[in-house]
């Protein structure tokens, strides 16, 4: 309770110097497709962490960056569809098996139609899965499956199995279905229910479904208030689960997930090995969950920290002594050294470079694009992008790309991505601190736009400050909570979003706070609905 | 039209408890709405299949000397492995994918396969209309147990679009596509499935699902009824694959069971992999169980490092210094994994002639000269008859930078497809290549 409250105490004194919140509008409600870790965490809090999920059903897609974006609009191809059903059978048939049926289900079945206990399991399973009450229609179908299948295999929990997997492959699993309805508290127009309140909260702080008592807490209606909101907030953020919603929003900014399929030409890297990836993406995670969570640091300082986490892997890869013989360990990086920050971390020098070198290009290009949420347009067509080969003149990168910047054609989009990438040359294709390439020394010196920087540190300390870093933020957050990119109508909003977290000292949780409380959270666009369809003219398109 | 209500009724009468009864009988009203069952077929269906790899060709180095037919045409240095199947293809060159190439390498390939320019932003892109294979697909698929197959050696990406947004992922596993395609529930020609009453459970449930995701479309918008319009035409596809599970299969001479692929961990190589794939493909085609497949050996913009180059396919296209020997050779490596595909389809007797010449394969990439993105002197390659539909042994230049567009649409009619038109905007053609066309 005392964190919350000196957030409102916070959130008072804030709120004299931040203007009244704008009016805003959204886009039309979309259906969310689950995320991969979405799904994994959906069935494990249902079922339990000991079943096995079946993965790779679909690959997630990223849309305005983030690929909670990319849910919104992604649909289920026909291999898909194949995928969820076998995944929810692998899934029914376990939570069924002899050693889980008992830690699952809260009574035997009888297989009879009617069962009270397959009724009840129906509502409670469903009313978790689905995340909300099921209607007595999708019941009655559920338990007709349950019953029918039993008779059919003359075994109760084998029959049940069929009506789990009905669950598990309903488009009300498998989407978010946040769709708002008419706002009954006269706010605005359209409002998100009490049900989509509670997903829109777990989601965010879990990355995972709604438990029951958030369940219990929509039902009595207490999400549409400032209080009830306010308290399972509190509680979903101190839950086991509680920061992984969060630190899922800053490792789908980072294209962490990409790590996984990081791609380095072992000839060139010798410290390049199958874990690097993961070990980079789970020190970024780390550093993020560290600052933002157990310091409720200025977020800026995501530019600036030296205070990292690092395993055995990353040690050795910066050069620092390992602070734990297993998993990561906190390290403080040298005070006078060049890496600091998040861009001095591999998870963003490895990814943005290429197999068997690094990219000024591809770093200063993340570093507009996905940091300050700026545009920078893709090569025209007929440009020959070659640069030219090392030689004794041009030793070094700079010295070779200095082409695209020496060309008018080339200059004005290069300028700014390759004025900051060059900024990153001390450290090489997977992350590791040089001073040297091809025996000439590397002038890490750069530009963000009219300020000039000597070494990556400084460059570090530029990024802090700029005007567009704070602001894209939250952009970014206002796009992972919606899953939807930006328009015109909500850009007055995103302002007034941006001076409240300012007055808030930049703090993950005072922008959580001030996000949950705005209408960023509980308004809905406006919804036009296609209407019933004539079944049999759909069905015969085969 | 009946269809739908009497499957229900099916499916209904099963919840009764007589799974067993799950037969032929039950089945055939399947067959009778889907159309001829194989065996009575007197001629062998037409499959499409997409071979592409990522990142273009050298055109100075890609198009061959000469047009015309037999000796007329000599292949040229990045074809060269072509030559034991020179007289099964096509090379067709001088053609330009007329959209604007606002996104390199992606404008390509969406213009190309789709006809249409792509949507979104750079990174997060879609095409704008359904992809070749999905366009043949939609004519075709309803006849087989896979309305497609879509696999690729080189992890991820995708090209085979239903519509925006809605991708078909390859799959780049062996041992996953044999078992997706050849493990439990395959049944050799000559064999009787094994009844199983869980098949006719798990359609009874696809309906449940079928009929909440109507409900659900009711009450969304445009675009998302349009993404669950993607999604229930999934799921009417696994119904009817369930059903079709439960059947006698067709009696195909050259349909085998492939053995069993290695795991992934004990591939070598790209290509090793991308064989151990084009295999368990040809062999799909052969037991119909799909009449289309696209095979990505490589996707726009990948960066794999090939044997004997010292970076990055799509690094070297761009900085490789000309004459760009490592670029030549890595679209020589492409070339010749296309070979093997023709080669196998050509090794499957099918009466009196082979499985390749009932195919229409389509060759391709997403840009011509990779340095500079460029969409004219687009590859284009096209291998097998296609039932007599296509010419096969010409290199056909174009003079006047015809539209990609029109190989799509000869294609399309060659498949038995009466297809008006093919793209759209300044990339639609309603004629088709007459050089191409018997």
């Amino acid at each position: 309770m005392n964190q919350l409250s000196f957030v409102l105490v916070l959130a008072v004194f804030a709120a004299s110097c931040v203007p009244p919140e704008p009016p805003v509008e959204f886009e039309e409600p979309r259906l969310r497709r689950l995320t991969e870790q979405q799904y994994i965490n959906s069935v494990q809090d249902v079922f339990g962490t000991e079943i096995f999920v079946p993965t790779d059903n679909e690959p997630d897609t990223r849309a305005r960056g983030l690929l909670q974006v990319g849910a919104s609009s992604a649909a289920i191809s026909p291999r898909g569809v194949e995928r969820f059903e076998a995944a929810a059978y692998t899934l029914a048939e376990q939570v069924m098996s002899d050693e889980l049926r008992a830690s699952v289900l809260d009574c035997a079945l009888s297989g009879e139609v009617d069962d009270p206990c397959a009724a009840d399991e129906i509502a409670r399973l469903g009313r978790l899965l689905w995340r909300r009450p099921l209607t007595d229609t999708e019941r009655a179908t559920l338990e007709a499956l349950a019953s029918s299948s039993s008779a059919a295999l003359g075994d109760p929990n084998e029959g049940f199995q069929f009506a789990l997997a009905g669950l598990l492959q309903s488009p009300h699993f498998l989407y978010r279905v946040e769709l708002g309805t008419e706002d009954t508290q006269g706010r605005w127009t359209r409002a998100f229910t009490e049900f989509e309140l509670a997903s829109r909260l777990s989601y965010l702080l879990w990355n995972s479904g709604p438990d029951t008592e958030l369940l219990d807490a929509a039902e009595a209606g207490e999400l549409s208030t400032e209080e009830g909101l306010d308290i399972q907030t509190e509680r979903l953020l101190a839950a086991t689960r509680g920061r992984e919603g969060l630190v899922a929003w800053f490792a789908d900014m980072m294209h962490l997930a990409k790590l996984d399929d990081l791609y380095k030409d072992p000839n060139v890297y010798l410290h390049m090995s199958d874990t690097l990836g993961s070990s980079a993406a789970g020190e970024s995670e780390r550093f993020f969950e560290h600052l933002a969570f157990e310091q409720e640091a200025d977020l800026r300082d995501l530019m600036t920290s030296r205070t990292t986490f690092v395993n055995r892997e990353m040690a050795a890869l910066y050069e620092v002594r390992a602070p734990a013989r297993e998993g990561y360990g906190m390290t403080e990086l040298p005070a006078d050294g060049a890496r600091r920050g998040l861009l001095g971390q591999t998870s963003f020098l490895a990814l943005e470079a290429h197999p068997v070198s690094t990219s000024p290009t591809l770093r200063g290009k993340f570093v507009r694009e996905v940091l300050l949420c700026q545009t920078i347009s893709p090569p025209l067509a007929d440009i020959d992008t070659a640069i030219p080969p090392v030689t004794e003149e041009a030793p070094t990168l700079r010295e070779r790309v200095a082409q695209h910047l020496s060309d008018a054609g080339c200059a004005g989009c290069h300028e700014p991505m390759d004025n900051i990438g060059l900024g990153f040359e001390n450290f090489d294709g997977i992350g590791r601190y040089r001073t040297q390439e091809n025996g000439a020394p590397i002038d890490a010196s750069g530009l963000v736009d009219e300020d000039a920087f000597a070494d990556p540190t400084e460059l570090a300390s530029l990024l802090r400050v700029h005007d567009d870093f704070a602001a894209c933020l939250v952009k970014s957050f206002v796009r992972y909570g919606g899953g939807q990119g930006e328009e015109e109508a909500q850009l007055e909003g995103l302002d007034w979003l941006h001076s409240a977290f300012s007055a808030r000292q930049h703090s993950l949780k005072g922008l959580l706070d001030e996000y949950l409380h705005s209408a960023f959270f509980s308004q809905a666009g406006e919804l036009e609905p296609v209407g019933p369809q004539d079944t049999t003219e759909d069905d015969s398109d085969e | 039209m009946s269809k739908t209500p009497s499957r229900r009724m099916i499916l209904r009468g099963l919840l009764g408890g007589s799974a067993v009864a799950i037969g032929l009988p039950v089945l055939e009203c399947f067959l009778n709405e889907s159309g001829t069952a194989l065996a009575g077929e007197t001629s062998f269906p037409k499959r499409f299949g997409l071979f592409f790899w990522g990142n273009g060709t050298l055109p100075h180095l890609w198009t061959p000397e000469g047009v015309g037919q037999g000796d007329e045409w000599q292949l040229s240095e990045q074809l060269a492995s072509l030559l034991p199947v020179k007289d099964r293809i096509s090379v067709l060159t001088g053609f330009e994918v007329r959209v604007n190439n606002e996104i390199p390498h992606y404008s390509g390939a969406a213009g190309f396969l789709s006809g249409h320019a792509p949507l979104g932003e750079e990174g997060d892109n879609t095409f704008a209309a359904p992809s070749i294979d999905q366009v043949i697909a939609a004519e075709v698929g309803g006849q087989t147990l896979y309305r497609s197959i879509e696999f690729g050696a080189y992890p991820g990406g995708g090209l085979s679009y239903n519509g925006p947004n809605s991708v078909n992922p390859p799959e780049s596993s062996p041992y996953l596509m044999f078992e997706r395609l050849f493990g439990t529930g395959f049944v050799v020609p000559g064999d009787d499935p094994v009844i199983d009453p869980r098949l006719g459970l798990r359609r009874s449930v696809l309906d449940a699902v079928l009929d909440q995701t109507h409900e659900l479309r009711a009450r969304v918008g445009a675009s998302d009824a349009a993404r669950l319009d993607q999604h229930l035409s999934g799921i009417r596809d696994l119904e009817l694959r369930l059903a079709r599970m439960q059947e006698n299969p067709a009696n195909l001479e050259s349909c085998a069971l492939p053995s069993m692929p290695p795991s992934d961990d004990a591939i070598g190589t790209l290509s090793e992999r991308h064989r151990l794939l084009v295999d368990l493909a040809v062999m799909s085609f052969a037991c119909d169980q799909t009449r289309v497949w696209s095979d990505l050996f490589t996707h726009p913009v990948h960066n794999f490092v090939f044997p004997g180059t010292d970076a990055g396919q799509h690094q070297l296209t761009h900085d490789e210094l000309d004459p760009q020997p490592m670029v030549n050779d890595t679209v020589k490596q492409a070339v010749d994994e296309f070979r093997y595909l023709v080669e196998a389809l050509s090794a499957i007797p099918e009466g009196d002639a082979t499985l390749l010449d009932h195919c229409a394969i389509l060759a391709t990439s997403d840009v011509s000269l990779g340095r500079v993105h460029a969409l004219d002197e687009f590859p284009i390659i096209t291998a097998g008859s296609c039932g007599g539909a296509l010419k096969t042994g010409i290199h056909y230049r174009s003079e006047t930078r015809e539209s990609a567009s029109s190989v799509m649409l000869s294609i399309v009619r060659a498949m038995g497809i009466n297809a008006a038109s093919f793209g759209g905007d300044d990339a639609m053609v309603t004629d088709g290549l007459s050089a191409l066309e018997t």
